[in-house]
This record gives structure tokens, C-alpha cells and sequence, in this order.
């Protein structure tokens, strides 16, 4: 797609090293004195607006350094001149390093300029890019890199590479193998065919805030994992309505599995332990881990010697719907049972009070 | 006679003054003769009556033994179960030792399993979550069940053995039989209840409410050990079961585990502990004794057979039966 490859032109571009040859500004005559106005714009593009314009990295790379001018006025920065990102640069030919455009420099709570009053940057300096990206690794993404450069958009844009359409894709640019998989995935096709509730990577592992899954701060810690399956899947709102049952969750939540995690248990299965994580597929697909012929090695990943047993029966079953089976009927007996017992019972003890009350005062002995 | 005879002879001996060692030799030789002679005599005679005297005057000895002994005890036991000494009220061991034991073996196994086992089922519960931050986690909670079940399946195996090989297991479990009488009686309790008679049933040595309890126990454990045993070797009971098989142990365990604890802590708790008439508590799964008093008001027809059997009991020396209501007075 173009707008990766100007992404990818501009993330690569950086640093932009010493003023440009002198073969670029030879056709100029004069120096520019930028005032920050949004003429400046017209003034950049005698030079960037040519989608010839490139540079030769150090590294012998070819980097477009071309700005499409449509892309740029329909971006959210449309109406920013060049220069209110691009801070240092004050004089054409470019002198000295140019640096890589800092964000925080407008996005920040309490800003002046009318960017959004959020803190977002705050939190990812937390998540694992964050962390990495402070850490020196060059390959960790900054914003520019999933928000996109000068064709920043809304993410509800459906152009935006970060709309909810374009997610896997952006995350899949760095995180490929996990793109395929999840290329596959039930989510993924349910997205595609209009379902779309159905998660992307956000959605699980959230956005600014992303953490890695070993991190028990992270929506995709192994005991957190029930709790972020469950905002769609136990939500009639969310699944309910495409026909997904929601009651898998209650009943996961009521099995020895759930209750186990819940009160702190890490040696037992979650949601993924048998769903899969990014490849999730529909029970009836023979590639399922789910699938009636899959169970026995996937439950052989922790119960030692799984057989065919396993799968003679429902899992996520609820006792008190009759598609549980015969464990419906026995709940149903138990409950009767106890409810005639007890009625019995606690009749017997009040009768007993009842003749002693009546009594008290008189002999004990009959 | 013979006695005569051999003094006369001695005396011979020694008034003739002869002393040459031959016939000293001679003499003790015959005197020795004689004297086995005599001895065989004697004993022949004699033994059967010594015997005879001996075995008397043993027989005397351990019947007073054992009626000191029997004096001791009754006193100390009188002490013991009567708070005011003037008083001096008779108490009766309702429950033995064993007994005893193999009740404090159950109670406390099914407390340690209704604790850690209530949270499972009331997950959702805070309390539930309170519990489990309190011990540790669920691990350990699940730890502490099976602690709990190796108690509960050691006195189920032991009261078995105890039933077939104990006299007293085997007298008590005749007892708790249940027979017609039971329902006799059930329906003069109702009555009674309803003050259309003044009548309470007149039970034996235990009623329609403790049989109640006791076969109650025998069809909760039962389910509990056998669903508790296919949910804890789950992978070995899925190697010949299908799993919704451990659903529906799952299931009953879960079920039949709320019913057991609400019959205990209602039923079984009111009956022997919170009713008016032992409000805090009945001592007896302590003590084993339970009152005279108590013991003709709840158990006329035991305490009526026992008081007939007394005087019988006297004359007959030895009476040890293992009877664990054994009267005393």
C-alpha cells in the first residue's frame, strides 16, 4: 500500500542526516527565513512535493523523502505547517542533523495548540514498546510507526492505519508470524465478514498500554486471560447478537479450571490453554484445537494419558440447562432432593420448638 | 495313726542313746521311707480338699476385688459426672471410647471438608475469596480437602471393621436398624408435636431421628467418597470413563456436599446441640455419659431394659459384656 511505503520511507529516514547535497538546492536562489506559517508548506513541496525526491542512507539504502500533498490536507494535521513537527529545521539548504519528530511536543494534557487533551504518551512509556524503545532498541516503534506520519488520520477513518480494519496489518508489519496466524483466525474472519465486534490485536492486548504477556499488569497475563475473553464473550451485546453463546464464560468460571485461576491457581487452563491464542479457530474446524479430534492432545498438554474419553461430553456445560445432559438431570434430583429434605427437616425442627415453647414452664419428663 | 507310730519310733531312738553312725543311717533311712510313705498318703487324701479350699477362698478374693474395683470406679464416675456431689445424679456411658473416637475422626474430617469444599461451590461468594486469601490459595485450600477425605475415608473403613469385629459395633448397629416401630413412632412424635397427645414415642436405645442421621451418613458417604475419588484421580477415572461421567461426579459432589452440610448444621446441630434442652451444647460426644434423667426421658425402653437386667447382673458374677450402655449406679 502507498501509505506504508511513505510510512516506511519516513520511519527509516531517520536520522535524516547533514543538509541534503548541494545538487537539491542548486536550482534555488534563495534562502528561506521560515515564520511557522502554513505558506511554509507550499514552500517545502518545491522540493518535497516531488515524488522523485530521495536520499542515499549512510547504510547505501534509498529513502523517498517525497510528501504527497493530498495525503498530508486530508491527514488530522492538515492544517499544521511543516515546521510546527519538523522543529529544527530553520533554513533551507537543511543545516545539521535532523532529528526525528517528537510528538510530546504538542500531545501532552493541558496543551495549548488544540491537539488532544490526553496522556497517552505517559502510558506508553510504560508498555513493552515503550520500555524497549527507551531501552535503545532501535526496531521498537515510536508513535509515527503505527500512527502513521503525514497521513495521520482519525483511527475511526477507515483509511487510518489504525482503524480497527488496518490494525493486524500495521501489527503485522513487525509481528509477522503472529499476523499469519491469526490471518486464520475466527476472529479475523468473522471481522471480514461484517462481524465487526470481533477482536483484533488492540483488542486483547490493548493499545498504549500494551504489555508483554508475562507482565501480570497485562490484559493477556495467564490469569487474566478469562477477563479479557470475557468483556465480548460473556456480553450479549457484543456476541450475543451474531448467535455466540455467552455462557461459555459462566460456565468456565464455575468449572474446576476457573475457579482454580480465579483464586490464584497458574497451573491450570485458561481460555487460550485450549482455544489456541491468535490462531483461535471454530470447534467444527478440523484444524481446532477444540475440534472433537484435537481434544485428546489438547488436553494431553496437561492431563497425562488424555484419550478419546475426554471428548464424550460437553465442556463449557451448564447443570441447569437441559443441553447438559444427564449431569442436568442429576443437579436437577439433587436440588429436589435437598429442597424436600430440608423442608422436611427444618418442619420437624420447628414443630419440635414449637411443642417445646408450649411446654416451657411445665416438667421436662413426658 | 501312722503319725503315732513314726514319733513313737523316733523317741525310741533317741532314748536308747545309740549313736553309731550306722544306725543313725539306718534310722533316718527308714524315717525318709516313712516319711514319703506318709507324704504320698497324705496327698492323696489331702490334695482334692486344699484344692477344693484354695479354689474357695480365691474365688472369694476376686469377688471382692472386683467388687472394690467396681466400688472405685462407680464413685469416680459419680464424681466425675455430677456437678454437685449432694446431688450425686446417676449418669450412664451412652457412647464408648471407640465410639467416641471414631466420631470426632468424622466430624472433624467433614468440618475441614465443608470449609475448604463451600468456597469451591461458592465461588462467586467474597467470602469465598476471603477464605482463599486467608490460606493461601486455592492449591493449598484443595490440599487441606484431601487431608480432610483421607479422615473421612479412614473412619468410613474403620466403622465398617468395627461393625464386624466389635461386639458393641455389632449390638449398636442392631440397633440402629430401622424397623416399623420407627415409623410407629414417627407418627406419635407428630402427634405429640401437635399436642394432640401428651404422649412422647417411647424410643430404645436410639431413635427414628439419630437413625435418621446415621444411615443419612452412610448414603452421603457414599456419594462423597466415591464422586470425591473419580474427581481427585481424575486422569486415572477418565482412562475408563467418559468425561461427562466426571461431570456428573462433579456434579453430585457439589450437590450432595451442600445437602450434607445443611443437614448437619440444621438438623444434626438443633437435635443433639442447639435445641432448649442442651442449648450451647450436649456433652456427650465428649463425655460418652449422658444423665439419668436424660437417659429415661429420650431412652425409656433402653433405660427400662437395663435397670431389669440389674439384679440379674448381681447374681451372675461376671457380666463384661461390651455393651457400651452399660448401666451403673
Amino acid at each position: 500500500m502507498r501509505r506504508n511505503r511513505v510510512l516506511g520511507g519516513m520511519a527509516d529516514s531517520r536520522p535524516l542526516g547533514p543538509a541534503l547535497g548541494p545538487w537539491l538546492v542548486a536550482g534555488l536562489a534563495l534562502v528561506f527565513l521560515f515564520s511557522g506559517s502554513a505558506h511554509a508548506l507550499t514552500k517545502c513541496l518545491i522540493c518535497h512535493g516531488k515524488p522523485t525526491l530521495s536520499r542515499k542512507l549512510p547504510s547505501g539504502r534509498v529513502v523517498s523523502l517525497f510528501v504527497d500533498e493530498k495525503q498530508m490536507k486530508a491527514s488530522v494535521h492538515g492544517e499544521r505547517a511543516c515546521t510546527d513537527c519538523h522543529a529544527d529545521i530553520t533554513a533551507i539548504p537543511h543545516k545539521g542533523e535532523i532529528k526525528r519528530v517528537s510528538c510530546v511536543r504538542c500531545h501532552f494534557k493541558g496543551n495549548p495548540v488544540g491537539a488532544p487533551q490526553k496522556d497517552i504518551y505517559v502510558e506508553y512509556s510504560k508498555s513493552v514498546h515503550g520500555v524497549a524503545a527507551a531501552a535503545g532498541n532501535t526496531k521498537a516503534p515510536v508513535c509515527q510507526d503505527c500512527h502513521g506520519t503525514h497521513d495521520i488520520r482519525s483511527p475511526k477513518d477507515s483509511a487510518s492505519q489504525m482503524n480497527k480494519a488496518h490494525i493486524p496489518e500495521t501489527c503485522g508489519r513487525c509481528h509477522l508470524p503472529v499476523y499469519g496466524d491469526y490471518r486464520e483466525s475466527a476472529h479475523w474472519k468473522a471481522f471480514t465478514g461484517g462481524k465487526k465486534d470481533s477482536a483484533v490485536c488492540t483488542d486483547c492486548h490493548g493499545e498504549h498500554t500494551i504489555r508483554p504477556h508475562a507482565n501480570p499488569d497485562s490484559p493477556t497475563y495467564i490469569t487474566h486471560i478469562p477477563a479479557t475473553c470475557s468483556r465480548c464473550h460473556a456480553s450479549v451485546a457484543v456476541v450475543g447478537k451474531y448467535g455466540i453463546r455467552t455462557e461459555q464464560v459462566s460456565t468456565y468460571d464455575r468449572s474446576f479450571h476457573g475457579i482454580a485461576i480465579k483464586f490464584g491457581g497458574k497451573a491450570v487452563a485458561n481460555c487460550a490453554s485450549c482455544h489456541g491464542i491468535h490462531d483461535i479457530r471454530p470447534s467444527s474446524d478440523p484444524k481446532s484445537a477444540v475440534h472433537a479430534d484435537n481434544i485428546p492432545k489438547t488436553c494431553g498438554k496437561c492431563h497425562e494419558g488424555a484419550n478419546a474419553n475426554y471428548a464424550k461430553g460437553k465442556i463449557h456445560i451448564d447443570p441447569t440447562k437441559k443441553e447438559a445432559g444427564l449431569v442436568y438431570w442429576v443437579s436437577l434430583f439433587f436440588k429436589w432432593v435437598t429442597i424436600s429434605t430440608m423442608v422436611g427437616l427444618t418442619a420437624h425442627i420447628g414443630l419440635d420448638l414449637f411443642r417445646r415453647l408450649r411446654r416451657r414452664g411445665s416438667a421436662h419428663t413426658p | 495313726m501312722n503319725e503315732q507310730r513314726h514319733d513313737a519310733e523316733n523317741r525310741s531312738g533317741v532314748e536308747t542313746g545309740l549313736r553309731d553312725p550306722f544306725r543313725e543311717e539306718l534310722e533316718g533311712e527308714i524315717r525318709r521311707a516313712i516319711e514319703a510313705e506318709l507324704r504320698e498318703e497324705l496327698s492323696q487324701e489331702l490334695r482334692e480338699r486344699v484344692i477344693a479350699r484354695l479354689r474357695a477362698e480365691l474365688a472369694e478374693e476376686i469377688q471382692t476385688r472386683i467388687a472394690r474395683v467396681k466400688a472405685e470406679l462407680e464413685a469416680e464416675l459419680l464424681t466425675r459426672a455430677a456437678a454437685a456431689p449432694e446431688a450425686a445424679p446417676r449418669t450412664f456411658l451412652r457412647f464408648s471410647w471407640n465410639f467416641r473416637a471414631q466420631h470426632w475422626i468424622l466430624f472433624t474430617s467433614c468440618l475441614t471438608l465443608i470449609i475448604t469444599g463451600l468456597p469451591m461451590k461458592f465461588h462467586e461468594a467474597r467470602l469465598s475469596q476471603l477464605f482463599f486469601d486467608l490460606v493461601g490459595g486455592v492449591q493449598v485450600s484443595t490440599v487441606i480437602h484431601r487431608i480432610g477425605a483421607v479422615g473421612l475415608i479412614f473412619v468410613g473403613a474403620y466403622h465398617l471393621f468395627y461393625l464386624v469385629t466389635f461386639r458393641e459395633g455389632r449390638k449398636n448397629f442392631l440397633a440402629l436398624l430401622p424397623c416399623p416401630q420407627d415409623v410407629l413412632d414417627f407418627f406419635q412424635m407428630l402427634r405429640y408435636f401437635l399436642g394432640r397427645s401428651e404422649e412422647r414415642p417411647r424410643f430404645g436405645r436410639f431413635s427414628y431421628v439419630e437413625k435418621f442421621d446415621y444411615w443419612a451418613v452412610y448414603w452421603g458417604m457414599v456419594v462423597m467418597i466415591g464422586s470425591g475419588l473419580m474427581l481427585w484421580f481424575l486422569e486415572t477415572s477418565l482412562q475408563h470413563l467418559p468425561k461427562f461421567a466426571a461431570d456428573i461426579a462433579r456434579e453430585a459432589h457439589s450437590d450432595e456436599g451442600l445437602l450434607a452440610t445443611l443437614a448437619i448444621i440444621f438438623w444434626h446441630f438443633y437435635n443433639v446441640h442447639l435445641n432448649p434442652e442442651h442449648f450451647p451444647m450436649n456433652r456427650a460426644f465428649l463425655t460418652g455419659m449422658i444423665s439419668e434423667e436424660e437417659m429415661r426421658h429420650h431412652h425409656p425402653l433402653e433405660y427400662e431394659a437395663l435397670m431389669a437386667a440389674r439384679p440379674v447382673a448381681r447374681e451372675a458374677p461376671d457380666p463384661p459384656d461390651g455393651r457400651s450402655a452399660k448401666g451403673s449406679s
